[in-house]
């Protein structure tokens, strides 16, 4: 839709671009702020935006309080941990349905991506039982888990997609030379397929680490990652703002920053292949 | 290694599908059977109850606010965010190139729990520290805010706290899509003297169908996971304004020990879902292939 626009046109639109995308950015900064800022300032009137006395003491005092270490090492290992393993199981899958499709290819495709629209709670009760049977309860690997199952429709469509996209001449390119099915794998796929290996693992690590419904019903103080760390403040009404803030700064620097640095990819993931 | 050719394939696409399908159909089919039993704490297999929780639970008056509730936030998220995302798109799409930064800091929302962000939401809907506060310091006296007080308002805090989340990634999904209409059907158009309007509703949108059907269904599934949204929020307060059919079921098997019906809850939301979206993706991706 490119069209000759006149620079002043230009302008505005680039500032009402620029200003929808600070309302956006409100919440999230507004969160980054409050951290920064003791309990009084936190709720003072009129609401301080920038000058006040910057302060880390939250930080301290998160620390010290709920040891927010091991929340921040569970979530890494919930989250890096089934990324790894639904990657495993995934690409044996997609490698399959995009290099040998057969007749049924789509409908399987279909049929897993359709399993993400049905309602977890309908498989809550089931699972907590086998995790109370297992004791599996508020454990990293019974997580782990879960975690994987939820998402491998996922990881296996993302996966498609980007496998789709390998041109297959070069395949059989090789396979004319005399390769093996394991050289061909080791050396011609393989360095093909890790840039969407790559995007694939940063979602679904992003999936699981803001997952919320699965590790607020499943874990206690053992596991529990950082979103049931935050969701176990009571309202913030009050006394805990700052420091609530503080924590949920700290659950969501390591997403922004890894985005930040990603950002092709983030957006590529997000939307599920759609915008490249 | 010509049989290993021929059903490696196979094989390798078997873990996914058996994992799939025991995380589906195998723990939906037990929460089916649970649903029959008299179970209240623990799950009971000898005595059989039949249809009767299926009774309770939908003249449940927890339930039926459970129901509405998800109808108002499925229609209004799932419209809002196409409506804005759209309008967004295309009043973007046209002047300057939303690249880099600035397309990421649109998704980020996107990127992050609710869980998290809610916090920063409970304190902008907050009527005492948050908007209404800073409208009246600015001089707005009657300005109100306090819908998250309200038991009748509330569930639409949760929409507007979604709508946030999501638009920006709509946005993206439209402009990408914008950048793919046939730019040679497009000067045609203007050739024979069609006008801006008619251009947006007879030739672009249309050619946005696949971007459509993408956007509902990635809304329409976090529609359905929007328990995340009523805990970080409300709790499903004030009183049980805000219940969704996910916090009953959960409230019911793990709070009140009435797993039957809890279950009973499940499936018919399973049910539900499935009447309103399998016929949908039907349908569109039937013309797709």
């Amino acid at each position: 839709m490119a069209r000759a626009v006149t620079t002043r046109r230009k302008i505005l639109t680039t500032a009402v671009a620029w200003t929808i995308g600070l309302l956006i950015f409100f919440p999230i900064y507004w969160t980054i702020l409050t951290s920064f800022k003791s309990e009084a300032q936190a709720i003072n009137d009129p609401p301080l935006f920038f000058f006040f006395d910057w302060t880390l003491e939250n930080y301290s005092v998160v620390q010290d309080r709920s040891d927010y270490m091991r929340f921040l090492w569970n979530s890494v290992i919930l989250a890096g941990g089934s990324t790894i393993i639904g990657v495993l199981v995934g690409v044996p899958a997609a490698w399959s349905m995009a290099f040998v499709p057969s007749k049924r290819t789509k409908d399987i495709l279909l049929w897993m991506l359709s399993t993400k629209m049905l309602p977890a709670v309908g498989v809550l009760y089931p699972i907590s039982l086998l995790f109370v049977q297992f004791g599996l309860l508020d454990t990293r690997i019974g997580l782990i888990m879960v975690l994987m199952l939820i998402n491998l429709p996922i990881i296996v469509w993302m996966l498609y997609t980007y496998f789709k996209e390998i041109p297959v001449d070069i395949l059989e390119a090789a396979r004319m030379d005399g390769a093996s099915l394991r050289q061909e794998i080791l050396f011609v796929l393989t360095p093909m397929a890790v840039p969407g290996i790559a995007s694939t693992m940063l979602l679904n690590f992003i999936l699981a680490w803001n997952e919320a419904f699965w590790t607020l019903n499943l874990t206690a103080a053992n596991a529990g990652p950082l979103t049931a760390f935050i969701a176990s403040y009571s309202s913030p009404e009050g006394l805990f703002f700052a420091k609530l803030s503080a924590a949920s700064t700290m659950a969501i620097a390591p997403i922004l920053i890894l985005g930040w640095f990603s950002q092709k990819q983030l957006v590529r993931g997000l939307t599920f292949g759609a915008v490249k | 290694m010509r049989l290993l050719r021929n059903y490696v394939p196979q094989l390798t696409l078997l873990p996914s599908l058996i994992l799939v399908a025991i995380t589906v159909y195998g723990f939906i089919a037990l929460t089916m059977v649970l649903s029959l039993t008299r179970s209240k704490m623990l799950p009971r297999f000898d005595r059989w109850e039949g249809f009767s929780n299926y009774l309770k639970v939908w003249n449940h008056p927890r339930w039926e606010v459970a129901l509405e509730n998800f109808a108002i936030f499925g229609i209004l998220y799932i419209g809002g965010t196409l409506l804005i995302g759209l309008v967004l798109a295309i009043f973007l799409d046209q002047r300057i190139r939303i690249e880099g930064s600035l397309r990421t800091i649109y998704l980020y929302p996107m990127a992050l729990s609710f869980i998290v962000t809610g916090v920063a939401w409970q304190w902008i809907m907050s009527p005492d520290l948050g908007l209404e506060r800073a409208f009246h310091i600015w001089g707005w006296e009657s300005f109100r805010f306090d819908w998250i007080k309200q038991s009748d308002l509330a569930i639409y805090c949760v929409v507007i706290a979604g709508v946030w989340q999501a638009s920006g990634f709509v946005m993206a999904l439209f402009l990408a899509a914008l950048r793919g209409v046939n730019q040679e059907i497009l000067s045609a158009a203007r050739m024979d003297g069609a006008s801006g309007p008619s251009i947006y509703w007879h030739i672009i949108i249309p050619a946005l169908r696949p971007a459509f059907l993408t956007a509902i269904v990635v809304q329409g599934h976090l529609a359905i996971k929007s328990y995340d949204l009523v805990v970080a929020l409300t709790r499903g307060g004030p009183g049980f304004s805000t219940e969704l059919p996910s916090t009953f079921m959960y409230e019911f098997t793990f709070s009140r020990n009435e797993m039957a019906l809890g279950a009973s809850s499940a499936v018919m939301m399973l049910v539900l879902v499935m009447v309103l979206i399998v016929p949908y993706l039907y349908s569109e991706l039937r013309n797709e292939r």
